[in-house]
């Protein structure tokens, strides 16, 4: 063990300029040839700072530690070190530790027995993880033994709202042996907190290094206490506009759990295809994937649910009704059930939906309720318990309900009137309808009625939402623009909400029609209200104009940013968020994602410069 | 000698050719009123007794989800394939039905088969059959190497899947071309770029003639006969139009795409795709603005020093055998390699070593605070216009750049955003501009004298101060040029160009890619907006739109520009495609047409193929729309 910077900084030859004050033309002078290596120092409330000359000397006494890597730097740098989202409170050494994987040991004794096996796939994330810090190789082998206590107090292992996220984290380096001790109600906290330890950890790499070597070091001492304030901190993807892969889904995952986001708002399906494969209903993939290579097989989603769970995130699967729903719903007249769906890839498509293509469900038709009961078997039996769902809801156009003879004189039959109102009832009558169904199938598996999820839509207006929307049972998306009262309305009527304001916390903005962009720092300096009402927040990936190719860098480190408003709330400048942020943005890439750039390299290796 | 090519035959009239291959369909007339260049698109039908050329179609069967595209009144319409007696793919259907399907659209005239035939990378081969030069007949040679490299990666999009049976044996395909012209392979200001091609059946196999006047004129020819080759997935093999001819010349000379690797730095693999990427394009400079006052990653045999004090760490680095790599790479795909050392401002520590070497300040205000005193965006930094040996290492880098990238007709100086606030802190006694002035003067001659004591025929500055009014008039339009970069509204351009400047119209409201992603920094200025989408992009065409005050404006042409302020490499091929395909259709064909369906229809297709390429292209629109283009219009 040993003060790794000063080490490395006693090995650094004098270098200095040779020809001081002589005069020489350009041509007479021979260059030394070496190449760049950069230095850093910790300086207070400045951040971490590149020496002046590329080969510093030690000319430069201050008392300051001085670092080989930029990242070794940041993780003792500042009072949060490289820990991102920014814990309650944390103590850090700003002196580190040599450690290596294979001398690292994980003690679960105080485990209940039943959260074991989980907990032994979360430490496996995390050794994976610092391996990944030297892309997969840890060339630089010290035997200092690193022991991991963890204890969890209870044996709960299902994810929802109640779920007890706090951890306790504390580090100490005594004798040559490293000691971590993790506390915490459940194993999701401890998953945290196992987080929060790999966050404690660079590789001792150079910034911009090109050799192999490579060796991890640890902050010597920390103690952290942490616990998030929205229990609700999700992402939407959307899988319809374009088909996103597994494996792109796994590693937008992978970038949730180190960012501590609980919620993969899985927005499977819209009216451009239906990639979920349904076991009861074969035919939604069929007549609704892009292709036989586009779709998750049920095998798959279970895949998926599981790799979030053992990353503490839970998987809410929206199956967007009644409008957003078409390709995949087309075949019932074939199958002798009528229309489920009508305005199905009508065109010209402008009054009957928001884009092409259109088709919303048939409300009118009893086989479309038993096809989507079908489908909602299909889903309680995919998610963990308790299960949550999305029922969608959003931009519903009655001028396509109202396009079908059928769903008006149905209309009829019920005593509505074919005015907004009367559509208004339609649309209410199906939600309670679905919500019933819903209801009836986890009944069946044993389970309580569990709240479900809505958009916020017409329906869900201030004067309107209680007439259709139970509070109890709804909980409200909201998307609306930051200007909209409607959150502060919802709240006062007692709603449960989820905010997404799509003018501030909407990924695809900025690439298309009059939307504008928001950076990180916008993202980052938005807040949400402090109410028993708010559960949390999303960030949105909607994907009219992205797949697979500009995922990461579309949600990274963009979706970074909310998860720390979502879990710290902080009140500090999002100016001295940018160090932490900067170096989870390297995290990330040894993780595997591609996030994007925040500013010119020059900046992230001068704190503090760049204002 | 000329020889008469299928293609020159068909505009001969000798129309009874067609009846071999089948019966005239109909033809359309296209008018591209700018350029006033026609182009006629013909399609003509395969004989339907033809059966060898049938089982691209066969029955569905399957019970996975499956879509099959029939082509009906001139359009691609999904079905599913359980409803259709045929199964064709949707890129067999683009590729047979109304549009061309080629990007950028060629110039001259086209006739394209709608019908295709199956082939294998490996069952091609070339024949040189005209070349002025040893190393043009190289260069053929490794152009192809390079188009069936791309065939190949295609066909490894059938792993797993067999190849289907019925669709019969592949075709041998020959490829023969003659150049007759220059004998210098490289990227010329006066590289005549036009080509033909003509493919057509002859017995078993298939002929291509392609005919230029020089390679890179070949190289776009062989790129052509890439983009009417295609993988058909339902079929398992590559498919290849039975019959097509090309005529095809840009409308620009100089079509660019400008990156930025100082701000961030990008590995060479990444130039190197992205170079890929400009050659599928037919675009023509990869001009590398390598260096700024952030970092200097290039490390010059001559000069180390200026990498070892500017560039961001040891692995971000270019030697000059990277560089070589590059330039062999972009030489054999049609482009040159412009490098842009920017002087005298946005330079910065690379430069600091100057008075430990004991030969003074090269620079002066090097990460000077508070920055914005002295620069536009942090870190500052101005070269030291009186300091006698800031000349030297000049010439040794021009001479170096000259050297590397063979490029010497043409050369960037820089000199954009000089701080006056910045010399006039250190020399009190000279008006700024005047120094500005002098410098460029002293730059250009030792530019010169790098270059064997010639003046390249084109020296570039960007638009600045230095290009307007009263200073302008001091420049000499003989042996400058302009890359205009101000707002196409703002009336620098028009000046630049009423003055007789060759210019580059790199317009910020147009073509700065890296518009529209907020600030990077707490203070808000310093930054564009919004975003410029690939439609942007595509119509901005200002020598259309304003007219010129005497003769025709002498623009060479235009580039995109990728600042990476807020780009890495993980990000880069997103943010700069498919937008630089829409520029290079505009500086190619120069269509008055602006983003219609057939545009759409077209670059989609073209994303496609740049995907394929292993180039992360970001999607025009949903991929529904992909397999319903019509109606998402």
């Amino acid at each position: 063990m040993a003060l790794h910077g000063l080490l490395a900084l006693m090995t650094t030859m004098h270098l200095a300029g040779v020809l001081c004050n002589v005069e020489s033309t350009f041509d007479e002078i021979t260059p030394q040839i070496y190449e760049p290596s950069w230095m850093y120092k910790c300086v207070p409330d400045e951040g971490c700072q590149r020496s002046e000359h590329p080969r510093p000397t030690l000319s430069d006494n201050s008392t300051s530690a001085f670092f080989d890597s930029l990242d070794v730097c940041r993780i003792v740098c500042g009072r949060f070190g490289g820990i991102w989202p920014k814990p309650v409170t944390a103590a850090l050494s700003s002196q580190t530790v040599k450690i290596h994987p294979n001398y690292l040991r994980y003690d679960l004794l105080n485990v209940p027995a039943e959260t074991r096996e989980l907990l032994v796939e979360m430490t496996q994330v995390i050794s994976n993880n610092l391996l990944a810090e030297c892309g997969g190789h840890v060339t630089e082998v010290v035997d200092t033994q690193v022991v991991v206590i963890i204890v969890v107090k209870t044996a709960i292992t299902s994810l929802n709202w109640n779920t007890d996220e706090q951890y306790m984290l504390d580090v100490q380096t005594r004798g040559g042996e490293v000691s971590v001790h993790i506390e915490a109600e459940t194993i999701y906290g401890a998953r945290h907190g196992l987080e929060t330890f790999s966050q404690l950890i660079s590789s001792d790499k150079r910034d911009f290094s090109d050799v192999e070597h490579c060796g991890l070091v640890l902050v010597s001492g920390a103690k952290i206490r942490d616990r998030p304030i929205y229990k609700h901190r999700g992402l939407v993807l959307d899988t319809s506009r374009h088909f996103i892969p597994m494996v792109d889904i796994k590693r937008t995952i992978d970038g949730m759990a180190t960012t501590k986001m609980n919620v993969f708002h899985w927005h499977a399906t819209d009216s451009h295809s239906f990639p979920l494969e349904a076991s009861r209903v074969p035919q939604f993939t069929r007549y609704g994937a892009y292709s036989g290579s586009e779709m998750y097989t049920t095998e798959e989603i279970r895949e998926l649910i599981h790799y979030a769970k053992v990353r503490g995130i839970r998987v809410v699967i929206e199956i967007d009704a009644p409008a957003h729903s078409g390709n995949g719903w087309q075949w019932g007249r074939e199958y002798g059930l009528g229309d489920l769906a009508v305005c199905v890839n009508a065109y010209p498509w402008r009054h009957l939906c928001i884009e092409p293509p259109c088709g919303q469900l048939n409300p009118a038709n009893p086989n479309m309720y038993r096809v989507l009961r079908n489908l909602y078997q299909d889903v309680a039996d995919l998610l963990n318990s308790p299960p949550l769902l999305h029922m969608g809801g959003d931009e519903v156009y009655f001028g396509c309900w109202n396009s079908s003879q059928e769903i008006i004189s149905y209309m009829k039959d019920q005593g509505y009137d074919t005015t907004e109102e009367g559509f208004m009832k339609l649309w209410g009558e199906f939600h309670n309808k679905a919500l019933q169904i819903w209801d009836e199938e986890i009944s069946a598996k044993g389970l309580d009625p569990q709240p479900v999820m809505l958009w916020s839509s017409q329906l869900t207006q201030a004067q309107r939402i209680s007439q259709h929307l139970d509070k109890e049972r709804y909980i409200i998306e909201v998307w609306e623009p930051l200007n909209s009262p409607l959150l502060t309305q919802l709240l006062r009527l007692g709603y449960r909400t989820v905010s997404v304001p799509k003018d501030i916390w909407y990924l695809d903005h900025g690439f298309w029609g009059r939307t504008v962009y928001s950076n990180w720092r916008r993202m980052y300096a938005h807040t949400l209200p402090r109410d028993e009402g708010v559960l949390g927040g999303e960030v949105a990936m909607w994907t009219e104009y992205c797949d697979a190719q500009a995922l990461d860098t579309r949600v990274w480190p963009r979706a970074a940013a909310v998860a720390e408003r979502l879990w710290s709330d902080p009140t500090s400048t999002v100016y001295s968020a940018e160090p932490r942020l900067q170096r989870l943005r390297t995290r990330l890439i040894a993780r595997g994602l591609r996030p994007d750039a925040m500013s010119p390299a020059w900046c992230s290796q001068h704190d503090s410069k760049c204002l | 000698m000329k020889m008469m090519s299928w293609g020159d035959a068909l505009w001969l009239g000798l129309t009874a050719r067609f009846a071999r291959v089948g019966r005239l369909r109909r033809a359309v007339l296209m008018l591209a009123a700018a350029a006033c260049t026609a182009a006629a698109v013909l399609y003509w039908k395969q004989q339907t007794d033809d059966s060898a050329n049938r089982p691209l179609h066969s029955m569905y069967s399957g019970i996975e989800p499956q879509w099959s595209w029939l082509c009906q009144h001139d359009r691609c319409e999904r079905y599913q394939a359980s409803d259709t007696t045929t199964l064709q793919s949707l890129q067999t259907c683009n590729m047979l039905c109304a549009s061309t399907q080629l990007w950028p659209q060629p110039t001259g005239p086209v006739s394209l088969a709608s019908a295709a035939v199956p082939v294998r990378s490996d069952r091609f081969s070339l024949k040189v059959i005209a070349s002025p030069s040893r190393d043009v007949t190289k260069h053929i040679n490794e152009a192809f190497i390079v188009m069936q490299n791309h065939m190949r990666t295609l066909e490894h999009g059938v792993v797993g899947e067999n190849r289907r049976s019925d669709i019969g044996p592949p075709r041998d395909v020959l490829v023969k071309v003659s150049v007759n012209g220059s004998g210098d392979p490289r990227m010329r200001l006066d590289t005549n770029e036009s080509y033909k091609l003509a493919l057509r059946p002859s017995g078993n196999s298939l002929v291509v003639d392609i005919t230029a006047h020089s390679f890179c004129g070949a190289r776009h020819g062989l790129e052509t006969l890439l983009q009417v080759t295609w993988l058909d997935p339902y079929a398992g093999s590559l498919l290849i139009l039975e019959a097509a001819t090309v005529v095809d010349a840009p409308r620009f000379p100089y079509r660019g795409l400008l990156l930025d690797t100082a701000r961030n730095f990008f590995p060479v693999s990444e130039l190197l795709r992205t170079i890929d990427a400009m050659a599928a394009n037919k675009l023509n400079t990869f001009h590398w603005h390598v260096s700024d006052s952030q970092s200097f990653p290039w490390k010059l045999d001559s000069a180390p020093q200026l990498a070892q004090h500017g560039a961001y760490g040891p692995g971000a680095v270019y030697t000059s055998d990277d560089v070589r790599t590059i330039v062999k790479y972009a030489r054999i795909r049609g482009i040159r390699v412009l490098m842009e050392i920017d002087t005298p401002a946005h330079v910065g520590r690379a430069f600091g070593w100057g008075p430990e070497a004991g030969l003074g300040h090269l620079a002066h205000c090097i990460e000077a605070e508070p920055w914005s005193s002295y620069c536009g965006e942090p870190p500052c930094g101005q070269l030291n216009p009186r300091n006698p040996h800031i000349y030297d290492l000049l010439e040794h880098v021009y001479r170096e750049i000259i050297q590397l990238t063979e490029v010497d007709d043409i050369f960037h100086l820089g000199g954009d955003e000089v701080s006056e606030q910045c010399w006039a802190k250190h020399f009190n006694d000279t008006d700024p501009m005047d120094l500005w002035m002098e410098f460029t003067r002293q730059a250009m001659h030792v530019l010169e004298r790098a270059n064997g004591g010639k003046a390249p025929e084109l020296t570039l500055l960007w638009s600045s101060r230095l290009t307007r009014s009263p200073y302008l008039e001091r420049l000499d339009p003989k042996r400058f040029g302009v890359q205009v970069w101000g707002a196409s509204q703002w009336p620098e351009s028009r000046a630049v160009l009423d003055a007789g400047f060759r210019s580059v119209i790199s317009h910020v409201d147009a073509w700065y890619l890296d518009c529209g992603f907020g600030s990077w920094r707490d203070s808000s200025d310093g930054h564009c907006g919004p975003y410029r989408s690939w439609q942007q992009v595509y119509e901005h065409r200002p020598w259309a739109t304003e007219t010129p005050e005497s003769a025709a404006w002498p623009v060479e042409g235009g580039a995109a520009c990728q600042w990476t302020e807020q780009l890495g490499p993980g990000g880069l091929d997103a943010r700069v495609w498919p937008r630089t395909a829409a520029l290079a259709e505009r500086l190619w064909a120069d269509r008055a047409e602006g983003a219609t369906a057939d545009v759409y229809l077209r670059l989609d297709t073209q994303r496609a193929r740049l995907v394929a390429r292993g180039v992360r292209a970001a999607p025009l629109w949903p991929r529904w729309c992909s397999h319903n283009p019509h109606a998402c219009l």
